[in-house]
C-alpha cells in the first residue's frame, strides 16, 4: 500500500513551494503554479490552544504551525493537546483544513 | 511642501455609552477647537467595523453632517487595525498634493456593545481566509508569532508579563487610556487566564470604544511630517520565512527614514502597535530602535521608560490604552504629536523630544505604516 501524500503547490517561475491557495504564487505572483504530491511528515514549529475560537469550532481549539520538507509551512488543526515544538507530525487534508497528528519516530 | 499636526483631540478609550458617531464627533470637536474652528476642506474617517449588520452605515456622511463639514471633501479608509495610520497618511498626502489646505482626520471604533464571538469573528476578517478556515484567530496567530520569538532568542514567558507591566504603568498616567489610574501587579498579569498560550488575557489588548482626531494643515510646526512609509508582507503567515520579525514594519520604516533623511538613532520617542504585549519587542527591533533580540533587555534596563534612552509607548500603547481597532493607529500618531508639541501632560517624556515615530499595524503585520514627525519643519 502506498503511503499517504499531501498535495502542495509549486511555482514554475520562482520554484517556491507552498500550501495551495486560490491566488497566484505568494512569493513572486506568477500564475504558473502546479500541484505536486509531498511527504506528509513535518515538524511542529509552534502551536497554541485558543479559548475563544471562531464560530463553528468547539472550545478550546488547537492549531499548529508545521514545517514540511523543502520549508513548506502549513497551519493544521490539532486534535488533543497542542504538540510541543520539534514534535514530528503527519498532516492530512480534511475538507477545507489540514489536520496534524503526532507520529512516532520511524 | 510641509504638512504639520496643528491640533489633537483624544477622547477617552474604554467602555463608552455613546454611539460611534458621538464618539467621533467628541474627538473631532476637541481637535477643531484646538485650531480655533478654522475651516477644514478635507475629512478623512477611518473605521473597520462600521458597516454591515450593526446599524452604523454611512459613518462618513453622518459625521460630516454632525460637524457641519458638508462643504469639505471626504474619504473613508479601512486597513483593519492599521486604519488610523492609513487615515493619517492619506490626509497628509492629500495636503502635500497641494489640493487641500487643512484636513480633519478621525479614526474610531465601537466594540463593547458586541459579543466576544462577534468581535473575534470580525477581527479575524483581517487574516487570510486560508488561515481563518483552520480556525485561527488574531490571538491564535499572535501566540504562534510569540512562541517563535521566545524560541529564537531564548526568552522565557516572563518577558510577556514585563511588556504588559510597562504598558499598564504608562497608561496609568494617560487620562485618555482605558487603564488610566488602574495600576496592576505583575503577578496578576502572570496569573490571568490563557487566551492562546503563551498569551494570557492581560497580554492581549482590550476590546474598547473610542475615537481619536487630529487636524493636519499645510506648513511647518512643532509636529511636522518628516517622512511617511508603508509596507506589505504576505498575508498568510505560512508564506513568511521568519515570524520573529515583521517585514511590513521594516519596509515601512526604511521608506519613512529615507524620506526624512533620518537614522533610527535620531528618534527620541516612539509609539508602536503592541496589539499583543510581546509585539512591543518585535516592533522596537524592526523599527531599528534596538538590535534584534535585545528589546526585552532594553525594557528591563529602563531604556523605554519616560526618562529612558528611547521612550516607547508613553501613552500606554495598545495594551495600555485599550484597542478600539481603527482608532489605535491614529492614537499613536496623536501621542507623538502631543509629545512634540509639549502637550502630553502627566505622560510627557523627560527629554522634550524633537523627533518621534508612530507605527501602525494591520492584522498580523500584513500592511504597516510608519510616520516620522519632527519639531522643526523640513
Amino acid at each position: 500500500m502506498s503511503e499517504p501524500r499531501v498535495e502542495l503547490s509549486r511555482c514554475e517561475a520562482c520554484r517556491a513551494r507552498f500550501v495551495p491557495t486560490d491566488g497566484p504564487c505568494p512569493r513572486c505572483g506568477s500564475t504558473d503554479v502546479h500541484p505536486y504530491e509531498a511527504d506528509p511528515l513535518g515538524t511542529v514549529l509552534a502551536s497554541t490552544e485558543m479559548t475563544n475560537p471562531p464560530p463553528g469550532w468547539p472550545a478550546p481549539h488547537r492549531i499548529a504551525l508545521v514545517e514540511l520538507p523543502e520549508s513548506v509551512r502549513l497551519l493544521a488543526v490539532v486534535d488533543g493537546p497542542p504538540p510541543a515544538p520539534a514534535t514530528v507530525v503527519s498532516v492530512r487534508r480534511d475538507g477545507a483544513v489540514y489536520r496534524a497528528r503526532s507520529e512516532p519516530a520511524r | 511642501m510641509s504638512v504639520h499636526v496643528a491640533s489633537v483631540g483624544t477622547g477617552r478609550f474604554g467602555k463608552r455609552a455613546e454611539s460611534q458617531v458621538e464618539l467621533a464627533a467628541e474627538a473631532a470637536g476637541l481637535a477643531l477647537e484646538g485650531i480655533g474652528r478654522r475651516p477644514v476642506d478635507l475629512l478623512v474617517v477611518g473605521s473597520m467595523f462600521s458597516h454591515g449588520p450593526h446599524g452604523r452605515e454611512a459613518l462618513l456622511p453622518r459625521l460630516a453632517g454632525r460637524l457641519a463639514l458638508e462643504s469639505a471633501a471626504g474619504f473613508r479608509v479601512d486597513s483593519s487595525s492599521g486604519t488610523g495610520g492609513m487615515a493619517f497618511h492619506a490626509a497628509a498626502l492629500a495636503i502635500e498634493s497641494g489640493r487641500f489646505d487643512r484636513a480633519l482626520v478621525v479614526a474610531t471604533e465601537k466594540m463593547t456593545d458586541r459579543t466576544t464571538l462577534e468581535n473575534t469573528r470580525d477581527l479575524a476578517a483581517s487574516l487570510h481566509p486560508d488561515e481563518v478556515a483552520a480556525g485561527a484567530t488574531m490571538p491564535g496567530l499572535a501566540a504562534i508569532v510569540t512562541q517563535r520569538y521566545l524560541q529564537r532568542f531564548g526568552r522565557g514567558v516572563e518577558v510577556l508579563d514585563a511588556a504588559t507591566a510597562h504598558a499598564r504603568a504608562m497608561a496609568t498616567r494617560n487620562p485618555a487610556a482605558q487603564f488610566f489610574r488602574k495600576p496592576i501587579a505583575t503577578a496578576e498579569i502572570a496569573q490571568s487566564r490563557y487566551v492562546a498560550a503563551p498569551l494570557r488575557l492581560l497580554h492581549c489588548s482590550a476590546i474598547s470604544d473610542g475615537a481619536t482626531a487630529l487636524v493636519l494643515e499645510r506648513g511647518a510646526g512643532p509636529a511636522t511630517v518628516l517622512g511617511l512609509g508603508q509596507g506589505f508582507e504576505a498575508l498568510r503567515l505560512i508564506d513568511r520565512d521568519d515570524l520573529t520579525t515583521f517585514g511590513a514594519s521594516r519596509v515601512a520604516a526604511k521608506r519613512a527614514y529615507d524620506a526624512a533623511r533620518l537614522a533610527p538613532k535620531e528618534v527620541e520617542v516612539a509609539e508602536v502597535h503592541d496589539a499583543f504585549s510581546p509585539f512591543l519587542y518585535i516592533h522596537a527591533e524592526d523599527l531599528g530602535l534596538v538590535p534584534p533580540g535585545t528589546a526585552p533587555d532594553a525594557l528591563a534596563n529602563g531604556e523605554f521608560a519616560l526618562d529612558g534612552r528611547i521612550p516607547v509607548n508613553p501613552s500606554g500603547g495598545v495594551v495600555g490604552r485599550g484597542h478600539p481597532v481603527a482608532a489605535s493607529g491614529l492614537a499613536e500618531v496623536a501621542e507623538v504629536a502631543l509629545q512634540l508639541r509639549g502637550e502630553a501632560g502627566g505622560h510627557a517624556v523627560a527629554s522634550a523630544p524633537r523627533v518621534g515615530l508612530a507605527h501602525a499595524m494591520s492584522g498580523i503585520a500584513a500592511h504597516n505604516f510608519v510616520t516620522l514627525l519632527g519639531r522643526e519643519g523640513p
